[in-house]
């Protein structure tokens, strides 16, 4: 199971990656939203991978048999902002698309 | 009062901006005397925090608010000891002195500049304050959302190119961030600073490496955000366009990124840190520092710009302090202190100037200097004896452009001088690499006078009947205060240098710190 | 004690003087000229009182405290030398404040020219005064800025700007140099007290920093005294006003270099290194200085390199290391002041009255100024040494020592030749100088008509001519003393025999003299026409080290960071964040070391199912890779499609709460990449076929995006397996319920005990908003992007022609989205309120519900489009984000004001009369806050978006409004 979810990580990092260093506005931002995927469950993975533990307290006490909260919070809080931060880079590529009249990360046209 | 004074820095400024969007566009005075109120209070909250920190007793007493009310160890902290108390007040003054230059037409350039403004400083003081890797994150994401903000207030085509460049970086720079914080808590469990420096000495085998992978990722993204050779190429083009406000806004950010690592470095990787993370990475910092300062040395020689040579002016400072915090020397670290104080304020007043001396909406790389050129004319020339007259304004802007360059370039009479003074006298006797940052450090104080006077002849005297842009009282205002500030702590030393380097024994003595958190863990919610 | 308190005096009033010029002056050149020479006077006569204090030998102290904690104190300390110094400085800088006044043209105000002036008067007697090395160095770097100033005094003639720049780029890194030697001496010492310094002499010569040390601050007094090779600033400095030539460039602060070598010479000389470095240097710089004098026509030429002659023959007095150098070497620099200062006056009076100073030009004046003309030829007459004169008594002291002198035979010899051959070019420059200009057939064709300048023109030429005079005549009488005091500061109590008299008797130096002399007159009257007729200096040319500067200067500023623009390519963003990239996993390699070892797995079964799902995962991100240069829209759905796989993923491993977050941010991102994807120009694949550097590109970021893949994806597999046996988890679990009141942990996490985390957060989405709608405020899309949908495109031109219809034509719409929305909209919202609700102890919580509430808007703007919407629903986003904000915060301030933590939460049961008990959580409050928020920022962005697509049709009247607060 860790190994599947490890592999799954590096291959959207991956790809994250080789969309970043492409000259398309849409494909870094493509890239980041891969990436950040990535990150979160990097992040959730830390917690340790539990099946079928009780996401909400009910009558047991012992914590074992809860799926670790706090790496969970955690990505919640990333989620969100990179969310947020997508959002705006998003906006930011149009208007430069708009100012520049191409949608090359360099404002200028030049070989990708 | 239950030290809930550590929060203000973070809420007032919060409260404020909430206030400034309710009110919306058009009340802009009310929006604007906000403005102002805040930073006032910033600063009164940021003295006393400071005279708090600087308790008679020796160390200095440190002030750990637990969030929430929840044991330290679990909550958030914010720990408020002098180094967080200084830069609080740091930034706090130099919002301060920025915000009258901003009243004019800057702020018209855009809707949502006071608001903006003060979620900078949330994210500023936060930063400052917090004793949680995971909150230090959050933090960085807020000052780096309204920085966004800011980069791109006014828009054009040059900004936006600038600022796509500038959030992409620094997108990648928050992911790395958060796979550092990813790897240090799955290893240790943690994400409280002090109790993570309490943990450290006693990883061991693959934590401790996995543990230092994370460290690097993140010392990475702060170096990203200080502008370190290779990953600081973002800096010159986004703060030379942006407007002068708000790139002297963002001349505390790359020291920030300084403050972050000087306060990781010492409290995690100090000294008894066990062997193996011992002094983690100050190699790296060190030389990393060091090439940094030569290439802004070189672009400042090169600048064509008044804004671009102000930002090479802070890739010189942050690689001079880097290398600094490298030395992992208690006088060291108090001289760079002193010397980050000052290329602030200096940095910030020279962007403020080169906004008024220069037409500034000029498209990428147009020069605004011409290049040096090397032809000597007649060697003795007769005198040439026209009479000079320039109107009082740019006397004015003329001095403060002088006194700018005396500042960034570490000559007298300004403090430049002093600080740098401090920053290299204890270098001697230190190694290699100590002394070849003396030497670079000195080396790039005479690129700065050679960049400067370059640029103040072309401005000031090449051409008598040079048209300068009108100037508003405000603006003038702003940029006195800010060298002002500079003139006095030429000659009020005593006081400000004792706190310094009171400050530079604290850090260098982490478990102060750690204890100061961890004698909090016992304690539960009321 | 008085003399503290006089010394005080001395330093502060220049600067003083000079603040208050701008304030007096006004304008008034009268006032300014008095508040100037006041000044100086008044610090001539105070240093005068201070001489009974040192006359013995004795230093005077006033220490203030600086930074004591630096170990700095400003400490002001007069021995002999500086008396010496400050009576120089402050008695020249009368005479030239006197001379300046007349020889300045009318119409100036000197406002600038004067307190700069006395600043540099302040700066200087700051150096001599100092106690401190930092302190003098203070001083040091203020003289060459204001010196800097002064010589761009004429700042519109480019000569003199280009001047200004080079003295103050050489002397600045002679000062910065200066400051490192001196960190280094006092690194040795262990004090930057120059007593302390002083004292420590021969800790300082054995250490092995000794060498370093020397070389730096030998460097800063070179540059400042202007020695072979840092001379070429002096020459050039010329294009400054007269005035400032004799006092700064002849008398004063080149002299500073001097007081620098001789105030150190008890610890640094008695080297070979010393000896060799500043012996030769000096001897280079007499002889090249006195032969390019020689061969000058501008008579202010002719006199600095004459200085820069004096100034070599002074450096080597103090090199030969004998001590009767030392005497001669402080003698000297006193003499020369006086004649040479007196001279650049008589030469600014010559240029003054006749518009020139070509001495090709020049000739007979003294038929029309008969007075200046004798005051030239004594002072012309100091400087080539005639008996009776100052000049006379120091190169008879200098020849006693150069024959003193015993360094092996060859060099002594040497020396002696050089020293001749330099005294009787001394002799040829300054006839040439004088009876070029005076004597000879009067010329009549001057620019102007020249006659005798005014008195007090005369004045200080006068002074100076008779303190030459004074002193050769009667040398013991008038310098004895000074000089015996000034000896014993730098030498100690045991001084050298030497004797200040005109007449010693027939001595071999009195002959070498003679020698020069007659020399000197036959080799004047022989070449005077030939070196009339040269332009250049043989041998040298016109001063290469210049040419070498400038073209430093040039390389540095243009080829060097040319260079480095061309090696890193920074203005593109791919290359950064490949450096980022590579950087990242550099580090993380090195930081690795040792590296890890993936522990046996002792992780859970692999289920294929799950496998299954990430093999589609995968597939979906690697599709969106390779597509999102051509197919946008199937690189979104790609990637739409990765999204839901993490989303699957959280539910499979427990966190439906990720899962829930995940599924909503991941349409609404979608939905924004939708809105923004019109705007995008086509891209058609294959057009332009791949260049070979495309190509290779490709190549590079496959294998750096595989690495950090597989990087990225080992560490995540090593973490996984050593993961920490108790992390803050278990207190949270522990203390959920009892402490948070919610059963749904994560949830309490985030409005409770890490409540701050989600301040932070909604901030940023808040802030987000804020910047979106400002960078879209005004902003039009480019116009020829993507054409809106036809109905739009046709819609206007209908209305143009139906003026009278109603409702206009954009406003068409099929009612039943209408319809559909009054069902759909409640129901959203109710399910939002419900998630709302149930988030403490459920999956949901206020983000959520606030995202919901958004994606409800969503639909409503696809079904009825912006107009239609905003007609009816009315919503203003910028109130729910700044109300959502005051609430959070007030929810955590509520708890300060009761006495606990900022966010401290409460939670129990109200029991309510009708309805009976219900549970209570302030935390609940707080979430509200958060989905005020995240509703106001989403609806925010979402909407601003939206408008675009409408102003490219239908431009709306001025600004726009703040969306949606103003009525529609």
């Amino acid at each position: 199971m860790e190994a599947v979810l490890a592999i799954a990580i590096g291959a959207l990092a991956g790809s994250g990656v080789w969309l970043l260093l492409r000259p398309r506005t849409f494909q870094v931002i493509i890239g980041l939203t891969l990436i950040s995927y990535a990150v979160n469950l990097f992040i959730f993975s830390i917690g340790g991978l539990r099946i079928g533990a009780d996401p909400v307290l009910g009558a047991a006490t012992d914590p074992a048999r809860y799926a670790d909260p706090l790496p969970q919070a955690l990505v919640l809080t990333a989620i969100v902002i990179s969310f947020a931060t997508t959002a705006l880079f998003l906006v930011v590529l149009l208007t430069s698309r708009g100012l520049t009249g191409n949608d090359h990360v360099d404002g200028e046209d030049g070989t990708s | 009062m239950n030290g809930a004074l550590a929060v203000a820095p973070i809420l007032i400024p919060l409260a404020v901006a909430a206030v400034q969007v309710l009110l919306g566009v058009r009340l802009r005075r009310t929006r604007t005397s906000l403005s102002f109120l805040s930073c006032l209070a910033l600063v009164a909250v940021a003295a006393v925090l400071m005279a708090s920190a600087s308790a008679p007793d020796g160390g200095g007493k440190t002030l750990v608010y637990n969030v929430g009310g929840w044991p330290a160890r679990f909550a958030i902290v914010l720990v408020v000891d002098r180094l967080s108390a200084l830069m609080l007040l740091l930034t706090a003054v130099l919002a301060f002195a920025v915000l009258p230059y901003a009243l004019g037409r800057w702020q018209r350039m855009g809707p949502h500049f006071q608001p903006l403004v003060q979620l900078l400083l949330v994210g500023y003081n936060g930063a400052f304050l917090t004793g949680d890797l995971f909150n230090l994150f959050v933090f960085f994401e807020v000052l780096l959302a309204a920085s966004y903000g800011l980069a791109l207030h006014g828009s054009g085509a040059r900004r936006v190119g600038a600022g796509l460049h500038y959030i992409a970086i620094n997108l990648t720079a928050s992911m790395l961030f958060l796979i550092g914080v990813g790897l240090i808590f799955g290893v240790t469990g943690t994400l409280n600073m002090a109790v993570l420096a309490h943990l450290i000495p006693d990883l061991t085998g693959t934590p401790r490496a996995l543990m230092h992978a994370g460290a690097a990722l993140l010392g990475l993204a702060f170096l990203i955000k200080a502008a370190v050779w290779p990953v600081g190429f973002w800096l010159p083009r986004t703060y030379s366009a942006a407007i002068p406000p708000v790139a002297a806004l963002f001349a505390a950010m790359t020291k920030l990124g300084i403050y972050v690592i000087l306060r990781l470095s010492l409290l995690l990787f100090g000294a008894d840190a066990g062997f193996a993370s011992a002094h983690f990475g100050s190699d790296w910092l060190l030389w990393l520092g060091i090439i940094t300062l030569v290439v802004g040395s070189i672009g400042m020689l090169g600048a064509r710009e008044l804004g671009k040579l102000a930002s090479y002016c802070v890739l010189v400072s942050s690689g001079t302090l880097l290398g600094a915090v490298a030395l992992h020397t208690p006088a060291v670290t108090a001289g760079a202190l002193a010397y980050l104080v000052v290329s602030v304020l200096g940095i910030a007043a020279f962007f403020l100037l080169a906004g008024l001396v220069v037409p500034r909406e000029t498209p990428e790389g147009a020069a605004q200097l011409e290049p040096y050129d090397p032809v000597v004319d007649a060697l003795f020339a007769a005198e040439d004896e026209r009479r000079v007259t320039s109107p009082a304004p740019v006397v004015i802007l003329a001095a403060c452009f002088l006194a700018c360059g005396l500042l960034l370039s570490g000559l007298p009479p300004l403090s430049g001088f002093l600080a740098k003074f401090a920053l290299l006298a204890p270098m001697l006797g230190r190694g290699t690499g100590a002394t070849l940052l003396f030497a670079l450090t000195i080396t790039a104080g005479l690129c700065t006078v050679i960049a400067m006077a370059h640029a103040g002849i072309q401005i000031f005297w090449a051409d008598p009947d040079r048209e300068f842009p009108r100037v508003e009282p405000g603006e003038t205002i702003s940029v006195v205060g800010l060298l002002g500030i500079c003139l006095v702590l030429t000659f009020v030393v005593a006081a400000p240098w004792n706190y310094l380097s009171a400050t530079a024994q604290q850090l260098h003595a982490p478990e102060h710190y750690i204890n100061a958190v961890m004698d909090r863990t016992t304690e539960n919610r009321p | 004690m008085p003399y503290g308190c006089i010394s005080t005096a001395i330093l502060l009033l220049p600067f003083a003087a000079a603040l208050a010029t701008p304030l007096i002056g006004r304008g008034n050149r009268r006032r300014t000229t008095w508040l100037m020479t006041s000044t100086a006077g008044v610090c001539l006569v105070l240093s005068t009182l201070l001489f009974p204090g040192i006359a013995d030998g004795e230093v005077l102290h006033q220490t203030f405290a600086w930074a004591p904690a630096l170990g700095l104190e400003f400490t002001l300390r007069v021995d002999g030398l500086t008396w010496l110094f400050l009576v120089l400085i402050c008695g020249i800088g009368l005479l030239v404040g006197i001379y300046a006044t007349y020889y300045m043209p009318r119409e100036y105000p000197l406002v600038r020219f004067y307190s700069l002036l006395l600043a540099f008067m302040g700066a200087m007697l700051g150096i001599v005064l100092s106690g401190n090395v930092i302190q003098l160095v203070f001083f040091w770097e203020l003289t060459s800025l204001f010196s800097f100033l002064l010589i761009g005094y004429w700042h519109h003639g480019k000569s003199a700007r280009d001047a200004a720049r080079t003295a103050l780029v050489v002397t600045v890194m002679g000062g910065l140099c200066l400051l490192a030697g001196v960190l280094l001496l006092a690194h040795i010492a262990g004090s930057y007290d120059v007593d302390a310094i002083l004292v420590a002499g021969d800790r300082i010569r054995e250490s092995p920093l000794y060498l370093p040390a020397l070389a730096l601050v030998l460097v800063g007094a070179f540059t400042k005294s202007a020695q072979v090779p840092f001379h070429f600033w002096l020459p050039q400095a010329m294009s400054a006003p007269t005035p400032v030539s004799a006092y700064l460039h002849s008398a004063t602060m080149v002299k500073a270099g001097v007081f620098l070598l001789l105030r150190f010479w008890p610890v640094l000389a008695g080297t070979e290194e010393w000896f060799w470095i500043v012996g030769g240097v000096g001897l280079t710089t007499m002889l090249v200085g006195a032969w390019a004098a020689t061969f000058q026509h501008d008579m202010k030429a002719v006199l600095a390199y004459s200085t820069i002659s004096h100034l070599g023959l002074i450096t080597m007095l103090a090199g030969l290391g004998s001590t009767l150098g030392v005497v001669a070497a402080i003698f000297h620099t006193v003499n020369h002041a006086t004649f040479k200062a007196s001279m650049f006056m008589a030469v600014g009076a010559v240029d003054h009255e006749t518009g020139t100073r070509d001495l090709r030009r020049l000739g007979g004046l003294r038929h029309v100024m008969p007075i200046t003309a004798t005051l030239a030829v004594i002072a012309g007459a100091a400087m080539a040494g005639v008996p009776l004169l100052n000049g006379f008594l120091s190169k008879e002291m200098f020849f006693a020592v150069a024959l003193g002198a015993n360094h092996g035979l060859e060099l002594d010899t040497l020396t002696v030749l050089v020293a001749l051959i330099a005294a009787a070019l001394g002799v040829t420059y300054s006839l040439r100088l004088v009876g070029g200009a005076f004597f000879g057939p009067l010329r009549h064709d001057f620019p102007r008509q020249p006659h005798e300048p005014p008195r007090w023109m005369r004045f200080p030429i006068g002074t100076l001519a008779l303190a030459c005079l004074a002193v050769g005549v009667f040398p013991a009488w008038v310098v004895g003393p000074p000089l015996r005091a000034a000896a014993t500061s730098v030498l100690g109590v045991q001084l050298p025999v030497y004797d200040l008299a005109i007449w010693h008797g027939l001595t071999l130096p009195l002959l070498m003299s003679v020698i020069a002399f007659v020399i000197g007159c036959v080799v004047y009257w022989v070449l005077r026409r030939r070196i009339a007729a040269r332009d250049a200096t043989p041998l040298i040319g016109r001063i290469p080290a210049l040419h070498w500067f400038e073209r430093a200067l040039a390389f540095a500023t243009t080829t060097l960071p040319e260079l480095q623009r061309r090696v890193f390519p920074s203005r593109h963003l791919q290359v950064q964040l490949l450096l980022v990239v590579l950087l990242a996993g550099i580090l993380g390699l090195v930081a690795v070391r040792p590296l890890p070892v993936p522990a046996a797995a002792h992780g859970m079964q692999v289920d294929p199912a799950f496998a299954l799902l990430w093999l589609l995962g995968v597939a979906c991100a690697i599709g969106a890779a390779t597509h999102a240069k051509f197919q946008r829209m199937a690189a979104l759905i790609f990637t739409a499609g990765t999204g839901l796989v993490v989303c699957i993923t959280f539910v499979w491993l427990s966190a439906p709460d990720l899962a829930v977050t995940q599924l909503v941010v991941e349409s609404v991102t979608t939905v924004l990449l939708l809105l923004g994807l019109r705007w995008l120009p086509k891209r058609v694949p294959g057009l332009s076929p791949l260049s070979r550097v495309a190509r290779y590109r490709r190549i590079r970021d496959a294998v750096v995006a595989i690495a950090v893949g597989a990087g990225l994806a080992s560490l995540a597999y090593t973490v996984m397996n050593h993961l920490v046996a108790d992390s803050a988890s278990r207190f949270f679990l522990e203390q959920a319920l009892p402490g948070g009141g919610g059963r749904n942990v994560v949830n309490v996490i985030l409005v409770d005990f890490r409540a701050l985390d989600t301040l932070g957060e909604i901030t940023v989405l808040a802030i987000v908003a804020l910047a979106v709608f400002a960078l879209l405020w005004r902003f039009r899309p480019a116009a020829e992007s993507i054409g809106a949908p036809h109905q739009r495109e046709v819609a206007p031109a209908q209305d143009e022609v139906h003026a009278d219809r109603h409702p206009p034509a954009w406003t068409d719409q099929s009612a039943t989205p209408g319809l559909l929305i009054l069902l759909i909209a409640p129901l959203i919202a109710l399910f939002a309120l419900h998630l709302f609700l149930r988030g403490h102890n459920l999956p949901g919580g206020g983000f959520v519900a606030g995202i919901t509430v958004t994606m409800t808007l969503i639909v409503l703007y696809m079904a009825g489009g912006t107009r239609w919407l905003e007609a009816r629903l009315r919503i203003a986003p910028a109130r729910w984000i700044g109300m959502g904000l005051l609430l959070a915060i007030a929810t955590g301030l509520a708890a300060v004001v009761l006495g606990d933590r900022f966010l401290t939460s409460y939670h129990g049961r109200w029991t309510v009369p009708v309805l009976g008990e219900i549970p209570f959580n302030s935390a609940l409050l707080f979430d509200l806050g958060v989905f005020a928020v995240v509703t106001g920022a989403s609806a925010l962005m979402l909407v601003v978006l939206a408008h675009q697509s409408l102003r490219r049709v239908v431009q709306p009247p001025g600004p726009p409004r703040e969306t949606g607060e103003a009525e529609p």
